[in-house]
């Protein structure tokens, strides 16, 4: 049934972002949005109430933590899961993204291959 | 003894010389030879005798004057009133005898032999009165006519005697008063000489009390990068330093003796401070929060902390005060001293690097992660298959973009160390794992280099505290480094076992040594051995900069012994979990 799920992802960085959809599609998921700011993101999440979100945190407008906060105050996302994809390796960086709400916190740089496998794992 | 001294002893009266005592009796003899010559009544019955008398006393005065001047001759002093009895004795032969003017000048010399000390001399007053009374009998000048005559011989003496005996004693209390008081004056001259030792020794101290005190006030006046305040014990101020004028406003004079050191704080963080101590002791109404901030100085172990400073037109400053307790010389408190630094521009700075870490960290790691990302796409295509050398191309490509990889992770790592902004994850973790996992990962570039690696591992499990990543790191680049620096035939050996409680990893190589005159700055960052440099061999410093801080971090040791030519030995020395709890227990 993994084909089924909804994925939105949002990053700054359009190669980057460009990496993840691969490596979504290549876990066999369905990409249904794609942001490359903070308020994009929310709407796009908005919309299309997605299974698995996958949030840079660094991007112009709301971060990826500030999404992540108002997705985990909206009850109408309790099923969707958030996984936060940082540069920042710190413990302090990940207990920010635990804080706000993220499922799991995924460093670059990645493997697309590596990333897949997480994602998978991540919606097993 | 000078001749003036010599003169001034001729005079002296509380100690008479000789030719002062025979003085009176000189003077007497001329009046009387003055008087005999001049007036027409006295008649002269022996001209010899009375040329006898003027010799006599002529002598009698050259003595006086030899033993003035001779002082160790002094004791023979009593000759003079002797001659000079005799004298008299004969001047009185020659005048008249028993009739003569002249017989009261014997009691000048009898006044002198009378004051000396000793009984004896009573007697010899006695005595030489008695020969000079009968002189004009003895002479035959005069004879015995009457039965007075001969009591005259005899009474006139003891007369004599008894007034030398009055006067011997007399002179015998003089002396001893004169004794004591030369005692007391004695006395008096040490107590005199103590009191101005003692009032020099005053000065002297006082001059030092200034002295320090002024090197108080310049070292105070010289800090006006910190401010220095004192208060007493009630945190009433009673020093303020140009520091501390300067950094809230206000001088001295409004402050000393006038405000409390709380006021300069903010009160909800001393509020706050006063609850985590569980409000100590020693506070009042007039000091809220002054014993909290006082607490670990008056306990007697100084405290440097963070603080906001408080002025009085509202602004604050982050400073990190300095509290220390000030002793009286009886050892007890009497107040206490604040030095403050003011700390904002350090923390700024501190931010600005967290800054540029984080920027560092997401502006290259995010590039990066979009070339290794593509260059591993490009390889797994499988629809659209890379050629054997395209593939080697893009191994190369991989291989530098982990290198620079891994150059920006040991960069954030490093920075993060500078600014004590790493942690470690940590549990109880066996050594022996770690090291054989770092082993594992260096034998293909061991290989590959022609370098030999062995390991010798201590069997049985030795706990640590720690965080077996970091740890990893650190082994890591001790095994890397190693290979790195040997050259091909060469041989990594890694020794793992216990001793005194810590678990030891010695990682030691046959490669090129370090000169002993670098050992010291090895770990610095950036530094480079230049037998590494000399050889080109690839880095730039960080690695046992790095490693360095994550042993430090564990609360272990890292030494280093090295030979050029020979080849280097690092040796890690980490406090096992068992010896670190007994430790902290003990």
């Amino acid at each position: 049934m993994t084909s089924t799920l909804r994925v939105v992802i949002a990053d700054d960085d359009p190669d980057i972002r460009g990496l993840v959809a691969i490596a979504v599609r290549k876990a066999g998921f369905d990409l249904v949005g794609q942001a490359a700011d903070g308020p994009s993101a929310w709407s796009a999440v908005s919309e299309a109430h997605p299974d698995l979100v996958v949030l840079d945190v660094s991007m112009p407008g709301m971060t990826g933590l500030e999404v992540a906060t108002l997705i985990r105050a909206d009850e109408s996302f309790a099923g969707t899961r958030i996984a936060l994809l940082s540069a920042g390796v710190g413990e302090s960086a990940i207990q920010a993204g635990v804080d706000a709400g993220a499922d799991h916190y995924l460093t670059k740089p990645f493997s697309p291959r590596d990333l897949a496998t997480q994602l998978q794992e991540i919606m097993a | 003894m000078t001749l003036i001294e010599r003169a001034w002893n001729l005079l002296r009266v509380d100690d008479p010389s000789p030719t002062l005592k025979h003085t009176p009796t000189t003077l007497a003899f001329i009046a009387a030879i003055i008087v005999t010559i001049s007036v027409p009544g006295v008649q002269v019955t022996s001209l010899s005798a009375v040329y006898a008398a003027i010799w006599a006393v002529a002598l009698s005065t050259g003595l006086g004057f030899l033993f003035t001047w001779v002082p160790n001759l002094r004791h023979l002093a009593i000759i003079v009133p002797c001659i000079d009895l005799l004298a008299i004795g004969a001047l009185r032969t020659g005048t008249g005898g028993v009739s003569s003017l002249f017989a009261s000048l014997i009691i000048l010399p009898v006044v002198w032999i009378a004051s000396q000390k000793g009984r004896q001399y009573i007697v010899i007053a006695a005595a030489g009165t008695s020969v000079a009374l009968m002189m004009p009998f003895i002479l035959g000048v005069s004879h015995f006519t009457e039965p007075a005559d001969w009591l005259r011989g005899i009474i006139s003496p003891i007369i004599f005697a008894i007034a030398a005996a009055i006067i011997n004693e007399m002179s015998r209390q003089s002396r001893l008063q004169v004794s004591k008081v030369r005692a007391l004056a004695e006395e008096r001259d040490v107590m005199l000489k103590g009191a101005v030792d003692y009032t020099e020794r005053l000065r002297e101290n006082e001059q030092r009390l200034r002295d320090a005190d002024q090197l108080t006030r310049s070292v105070l006046d010289a800090v006006t990068e910190q401010s220095v305040i004192g208060s007493d014990v009630t945190g009433l101020i009673d020093v303020w330093n140009p520091g501390a004028e300067r950094m809230f406003g206000l001088g001295p004079l409004e402050t000393q003796g006038k405000r409390y050191v709380h006021e300069f704080h903010l009160a909800d963080e001393l509020n706050e401070r006063s609850k985590e101590l569980n409000y100590p002791p020693g506070e009042t109404v007039l000091n809220p929060g002054f014993s909290a901030l006082v607490e670990s100085a008056r306990l007697g172990v100084p405290e440097v902390r963070q603080w906001t400073y408080l002025r009085d037109d509202g602004s604050s400053l982050t400073v990190e005060i300095a509290v220390t307790r000030r002793t009286d010389q009886n050892g007890k408190t009497g107040g206490y001293l604040f030095v403050a630094t003011d700390v904002t521009q350090a923390l700024e700075v501190s931010r600005l690097k967290d800054e540029f870490v984080g920027l560092i960290s997401h502006e290259l790691r995010t590039p990066l992660s979009s070339i290794l990302g593509y260059l591993e796409l490009m390889r797994d295509d499988e629809e659209s298959p890379l050629s054997y050398e395209q593939v080697q191309y893009l191994g190369v490509a991989e291989r530098n973009a982990h290198r620079l990889l891994r150059l920006v992770g040991d960069l954030l790592f490093t920075a993060q160390v500078g600014s004590s902004s790493f942690s470690l994850v940590a549990s109880d973790i066996d050594v022996a794992p770690i090291v054989r996992a770092s082993l594992e990962s260096a034998k293909p570039v061991a290989d590959a280099a022609g370098v030999s690696l062995s390991a010798d591992m201590c069997e049985e499990a030795m706990l640590i505290h720690g965080d077996a990543v970091r740890l990893g790191q650190a082994v890591d680049n001790l095994i890397s480094n190693a290979i790195k620096f040997t050259p091909r035939g060469g041989s990594v050996a890694v020794i793992v076992g216990e001793l005194d409680g810590k678990a030891e990893i010695t990682v030691t190589d046959t490669g090129m040594g370090i000169p002993e005159d670098e050992l010291d700055k090895l770990f610095a960052r950036f530094f480079r051995a230049s037998t590494a440099t000399r050889a080109a061999v690839p880095g730039v410093g960080l690695g046992l900069t790095i490693t360095k801080a994550i042993i430090v971090a564990h609360e272990g040791e890292l030494d280093v012994a090295s030979i050029v030519g020979v080849g280097t030995s690092f040796i890690v020395r980490l406090p096992l979990a068992g010896a670190k709890a007994s430790s902290t227990a003990s």
